[in-house]
């Protein structure tokens, strides 16, 4: 197979797993804002708070599978009072809200930079062979994340497409006092939202952490990924942002090679901006 | 019955002479304070052009921007490209800043203002984080975040020569720019463009079945806050001579949300206390603890959850409703 | 009160949100004058024929004429601008401004130059004269300086109605003005819109009948949708398929 041929598949399977972990944390993100109308500006934190936690688990009891367990456990117990003392008192103020998600990633980012401090550091690949598939050596682990991914993904599927509290969910997303009105109790649903976004973030950090390196500002530039996948896909809807996310990655996966990631990433601003003009509520929203 | 006679009660601004007589305090103090205190409050007051001109935007019209930073940046490489490229004096520099920030802000305000809510705080932010990351990279340009350095020229104003070197004249510089803006915007917030953007905040939609094309005016008012923020990243250039790709980055961002938080939305002065309460918290805090970040956090939740619209909005509106 | 030209049209009016059809083929029409009721069953789709007209919806079909002009596809502010004003039916106001501001809002649109920066608002001397005198008409003067969140539901309603006409319409779509409004502000709100009814022509709709028997010049009975019946007071009144429409439904 032809040097530039094997390059590009290489990219581009790294791009979309790379697309695969993104989407989570946006889609995390989109159901964030599709239940409670709010941008949580804090939630490139809880990714980085994920990959943190992952380090201390994996040093401490060292297996990167046990973090998978753990760390959503740990992010229960900070996103669940989060939810409920924090955001909830600022109810339908949606800008003000906003404002108050980037207190808390202040509070987040700071916590971390004083515990696990400034400096970046790898966690080890926890499975470290490759894999040899049209002629290109491919990293294990880079494909365990995308097992891992999509299972995530089914799960969630299976929740908001085949749980009664699923349904409970969506149905808050349509039109919350139309549930409200039903009988539903949309206080649930909202800490469960946002539990669910967070965790989702969280995953994206533990998957991601191996790859890149952890460090307490990581989450700036994946929420800034987030922000255009979100944007092009369309905000509250799950389907779109999993698209964009894994068109947007591999995209810039490819590119990346050919320019500078600056450069590439100016390319996706571009692609968002065409988006926006045509389609101010990205592709996928009515 | 004469209009002029029965001035409808406009409650919402600061008493004008209020602020009056906080400018006229002001250039006393210029004389008085000693070296220190009189750089941090020439830096004050540029941030207070700076959150004045994003409360056009965010109090004024409802308009939650977190793009701001391209302004200030681009308004302080105005002044800085200009005078290192075009060799112009100083108040022509100026003339750069505010055009960078008019173009800026049409071409960013014709993208997003259309956008409902949330889609134009996010996409503002993706733009604020886009010109961060060019103006990091192009480091021929902007020379990334070493920054560029300047040398000022003399400010001849006719028959005096000026050097902004000297801290006294960089001071009333700056304050006779703070006095300037504050008119004008307080004079548009008062004429009937001013009155209809206060209409945008309280009920947007109502005011497009009174018959106005509301998108044109909230379009207005993200142009007029550009132009602002952009004179106060220019005359930051101008105090500092020098300007680095930090200009772009998230504090100036999200530092005048939070000035026009605490210090009252719509009030166009009212995020001046802000910027005095966070500059002073900035100075004394951050020398004994590192992780000040961390109370500035703490201090926004805080501030939100007494009143949405800051703390002199929430005294003002105390006022309004006791009286009712 | 009846002649006059025809000043509002709607042709074959049809609303359709995905699966849902809200207006069937709608037609009908209003002269110079008149004081038309629209009333009907909730969900007849009153409201989004007011939608429709105004502006806020674009019709899947069909079209609308104001005086002649097709003003179909045109924006709110544009039609408000051809002279049409309209209430909504939960208070839609500017809670915190005063009373006189917020009507002074709606005289100032139709200046030529509403967006002045550089004059200040309350030295333009005509318009504070108009804003006193559409005060004085709906009986709001006494409360020209209060905040509008602080009136009560009835004035709040008057002050919807007034902030309708500050932009000097010439046809007035009410929708539902007596609303969740005790029985002698309902009084209070109905002299106001007779006092309304001689100067300019008027659409109502309204749920109750007293309202419209008192005020209505003509009536036009909606349900599910498509037109139902039109007619004087009277004549509604004496009708099978409307009383039926109405006894039907436990509204």
């Amino acid at each position: 197979m032809p040097e530039i041929v094997s390059t590009t598949l290489f990219l581009l399977v790294n791009g979309l797993i790379w697309g695969l972990i993104v989407a989570l944390i946006a889609i995390g993100l989109s159901l964030i804002f599709g239940v409670m109308g709010i941008v949580n500006m804090a939630h490139g934190d809880i990714y980085m708070a994920g990959a943190v936690l992952s380090f201390y688990v994996v040093s401490m009891l060292g297996s990167f599978w046990l973090s998978l367990v753990l760390v959503p456990a740990a992010i229960i117990l900070i996103a669940a009072p989060m939810e409920r003392f924090v955001l909830r008192p600022y109810e339908g103020y949606h800008s003000t809200t906003m404002i108050a998600t980037v207190g808390i990633s202040f509070i987040i980012q700071q916590i971390a930079l004083g515990t696990y401090g400034g400096i970046p550091k790898k966690i080890t690949n926890p499975w470290p062979i490759s894999f040899n598939f049209l002629g290109v050596d491919y990293p294990g682990y880079r494909f365990l994340v995308a097992c891992i991914s999509i299972l995530i993904l089914a799960g969630l599927w299976l929740f908001l497409y085949k749980t009664s509290y699923g349904i409970l969910v969506r149905a808050s997303m349509q039109d919350r006092e139309m549930a409200s009105a039903m009988g539903i109790d949309v206080s649930k649903v909202l800490i469960t939202t946002f539990v669910i976004g967070s965790i989702l973030a969280a995953l994206g950090g533990v998957l991601a952490a191996p790859i890149n390196q952890v460090f307490y500002l990581m989450g700036n530039d994946v929420i800034l990924l987030c922000f255009i996948v979100v944007i092009i896909g369309g905000l509250g809807s799950l389907k779109g942002t999993l698209i964009a996310a894994l068109s947007l990655c591999s995209l810039e996966g490819v590119l990346a090679s050919v320019l500078s990631p600056v450069q590439a990433r100016a390319a996706i601003f571009i692609v968002m901006i065409i988006v926006l003009i045509r389609r101010p509520r990205g592709l996928f929203t009515e | 019955m004469n209009g002029r006679s029965e001035k409808p009660i406009e409650k919402r601004e600061t008493p004008t002479y209020l602020v009056l007589i906080f400018l006229v305090l002001l250039l006393v103090m210029g004389m008085v304070l000693p070296k220190g205190a009189r750089s941090l409050v020439t830096h004050m007051m540029i941030f207070c052009i700076l959150a004045m001109g994003y409360d056009v935007c965010f109090g004024l019209t409802n308009q939650c921007s977190l793009g701001h930073a391209v302004f200030f940046g681009a308004g302080a490489y105005g002044v800085v490209l200009s005078m290192l490229h075009l060799k112009v004096g100083i108040l022509p520099s100026l003339f750069f800043s505010l055009g960078t920030g008019f173009i800026l802000a049409l071409i960013m305000g014709l993208i997003c203002v259309r956008l409902s809510e949330a889609y134009f705080v996010i996409i503002t932010a993706i733009f604020f984080a886009v010109f961060h990351l060019f103006a990091m990279d192009l480091t021929w340009l902007t020379g990334g975040d070493d920054g560029l350095s300047l040398n000022l020229p003399p400010l001849s104003l006719g028959p005096v020569t000026l050097s902004l070197y000297h801290p006294m004249v960089n001071y009333y510089f700056v304050l006779i720019f703070l006095g300037i803006s504050y008119l004008i915007l307080n004079r548009m917030a008062r004429s009937p463009m001013g009155k209809i953007f206060m209409s945008i905040r309280e009920n947007e939609k109502r005011l497009q079945f009174l018959g106005y094309d509301v998108f044109r005016y909230k379009l207005i008012a993200f142009i007029v806050s550009g132009i602002f923020s952009a004179l106060s990243g220019g005359l930051y250039a101008l105090t500092l001579r020098y300007a680095s790709a930090d200009f772009f980055s998230f504090p100036w961002s999200i530092m005048p949300v939070v000035w026009c938080l605490i210090g009252g939305i719509g009030t166009l002065a009212g995020p001046w206390i802000g910027v005095v309460i966070m500059s002073l918290f900035q100075y004394y805090v951050s020398a004994w603890w590192t992780y000040y970040l961390i109370l500035f956090g703490i201090i926004i939740l805080l501030i939100l959850r007494l009143s949405r619209k800051g703390i002199l909005g929430y005294l003002i509106s105390r006022r309004l409703t006791q009286k009712a | 009160m009846n002649g006059g030209n025809k000043i509002l049209e709607t042709v074959s009016v049809t609303m359709r949100f995905g699966g849902l059809t809200a207006l069937d083929g709608v037609t009908y029409s209003i002269r110079e004058g008149e004081v038309r009721g629209i009333i009907g069953p909730n969900g007849a789709g009153k409201t989004t024929l007011f939608n429709v007209i105004t502006g806020e919806l674009k019709p899947t079909s069909g079209k609308i004429f104001l005086r002649g002009k097709e003003i179909s596809s045109l924006p709110p502010h544009a039609i408000c601008q051809e002279g049409l004003g309209r209430t909504f039916q939960l208070t839609f106001i500017f809670p915190e401004m005063t009373v006189y501001d917020s009507i002074w809002v709606g005289v100032n649109s139709r200046a030529r130059r509403p967006w002045n920066p550089f004059i200040l608002a309350h030295q333009v001397d005509d318009f504070s004269q108009k804003t006193k005198e559409i005060c004085h008409l709906v009986g709001l003067e006494e409360k020209m300086n209060e905040l509008a969140s602080n009136l009560s539901y009835g004035d709040q309603k008057i002050l919807e109605i007034a902030m309708a006409l500050s932009t000097r319409p010439s046809i007035l779509l009410l929708d539902e003005p007596t609303q969740g409004v005790s029985p002698q502000e309902t009084d209070n709100i109905a002299a106001v819109i007779e006092k309304l009814s001689k100067r300019i022509t008027i659409i109502l709709i309204e749920h109750s009948m007293d309202v419209v028997l008192r005020l209505c010049s003509s009536i036009t009975v909606l349900n599910e949708g498509r037109v139902v019946a039109e007619g004087s007071p009277k004549e509604i009144s004496k009708n099978e398929e409307v009383q039926r429409v109405y006894l039907g439904e436990a509204s």
